[in-house]
């Protein structure tokens, strides 16, 4: 990761803009008031270093609904957007951590392996496998990310921006839980190289 | 180094350090809530629940159970459940046992309740009734079952073999009703 520069010339008018992560060098401009009749040349190179870069967004809430049936699981869908761009040699993931447990006491707790997903409906990558057990500990995967992956204006990236990975949360109704309220915070990461 | 020479080298920087910035890993966090309300279900593990009689020349009643397995939640401030039971069919056919008119006064059709998991379990010999439900168990404020698949309990059954009672098959239906707030 490096800003690429060539040609220092004793001239320089060297300008260094950031433009979604491109460098982009101007052309040479002598400098008011300079040089009357003079001619001269500069030699620059124009090079450009785009960065892998990665942001997600998670909606702020989401409330798990029981089914019709008494005793019938608890069940939250959601999406997570993403916008993301990886190298040809990297690749990138989406991770899920409960960082905080269901709380008060005498309810649901992740921590005892209770609440599971499952991922869906992404462009880009490979959501989860299967059902995914949510941990308090450890993260768990939520999307995984190829080489060469980039989000928005179509080929070779993705038409959609931002790019969405749908979670479907699920708790079962335990009969043991005390009535009540409960909340945990849940922790989205994303990484890109 | 000229003005403009300065001015690259401080863009280049900062387009490394905002770099730096953007490859590194984002998140987002969700709160995730749940209200876990007060609910009670129950099943009934015999569909079918024969009572027999184990001999004795009218001396012994027919006697059988009726399985059935709970779950019970109640709120934890002011709440409360029951599970109760009700003939909702009489026996049939005639000439029978009767719940509602029983031919001598003394051949009721009562019942003992044993719970395995929370609850007060209803009076021994409770009289079933077919116009009125009639108490298997009462549930206080924040009961709960003990485990994830609920509680099991049966309702021990109780009719006198009467002679007067012609031979044959009788039927009746009980409903069992749970509820919980």
């Amino acid at each position: 990761m490096r800003c690429m520069l060539a040609s220092m010339s004793s001239v320089s008018r060297h300008g260094c803009f950031r433009r979604v992560g491109a460098i982009l060098l101007a052309a040479a401009v002598p400098p008011a008031g300079g040089g009357f009749g003079a001619t001269g040349s500069v030699t620059q190179t124009v090079g450009a270093y785009v960065f892998p870069a990665a942001r997600l967004s998670a909606p702020p809430s989401a409330l798990l609904l029981r089914g019709a049936d008494p005793f019938s699981s608890f069940q939250a869908s959601f999406p997570v957007q993403y916008k993301v761009r990886t190298t040809p040699s990297g690749g990138g993931t989406i991770t899920l951590q409960v960082t905080s447990d269901f709380a008060p006491a005498g309810g649901p707790a992740v921590a005892s392996g209770a609440l599971t997903y499952s991922c869906a409906g992404a462009a880009i990558g490979a959501p989860c496998p299967g059902v995914q057990t949510a941990s308090t500990t450890m993260q768990t995967p939520v999307l995984r990310l190829p080489g060469s992956a980039c989000t928005g204006g179509g080929s070779p990236c993705s038409v959609q921006d931002p790019n969405s990975v749908t979670l479907n949360f699920t708790l079962p109704d335990d009969p043991t839980y005390d009535a009540g309220s409960y909340s945990a915070t849940l922790t989205f990461v994303i990484s890109a190289t | 180094m000229s003005r403009y020479a300065s001015l690259a080298v401080l863009a280049c920087a900062l387009l490394v350090l905002t770099g730096i910035a953007q490859a590194q890993a984002l998140s987002g966090t969700t709160t995730l809530s749940v209200t876990v309300p007060n609910e009670a279900s129950i099943s009934i593990s015999d569909a079918t629940s024969a009572l027999d009689t184990s001999g004795g020349l009218f001396t012994n009643p027919f006697t059988g159970a009726t399985n059935f397995n709970y779950k019970i939640r109640t709120l934890k401030t002011g709440g409360q459940g029951s599970i109760t039971l009700e003939v909702t069919t009489d026996f049939s056919p005639a000439n029978g046992p009767s719940v509602t008119t029983p031919p001598d006064p003394t051949d009721t059709l009562t019942y003992s309740c044993t719970l395995g998991g929370p609850g007060t379990k209803c009076a021994d010999n409770t009289v079933a009734s077919t116009g009125a439900a009639t108490s298997v168990a009462s549930f206080g404020t924040g009961a709960k079952s003990t485990t994830k698949n609920g509680n099991t309990g049966f309702v021990q059954w109780s009719l006198p073999n009467d002679p007067i009672y012609a031979a044959g098959d009788y039927s009746a239906v009980v409903t069992f009703t749970i509820s919980a707030t």
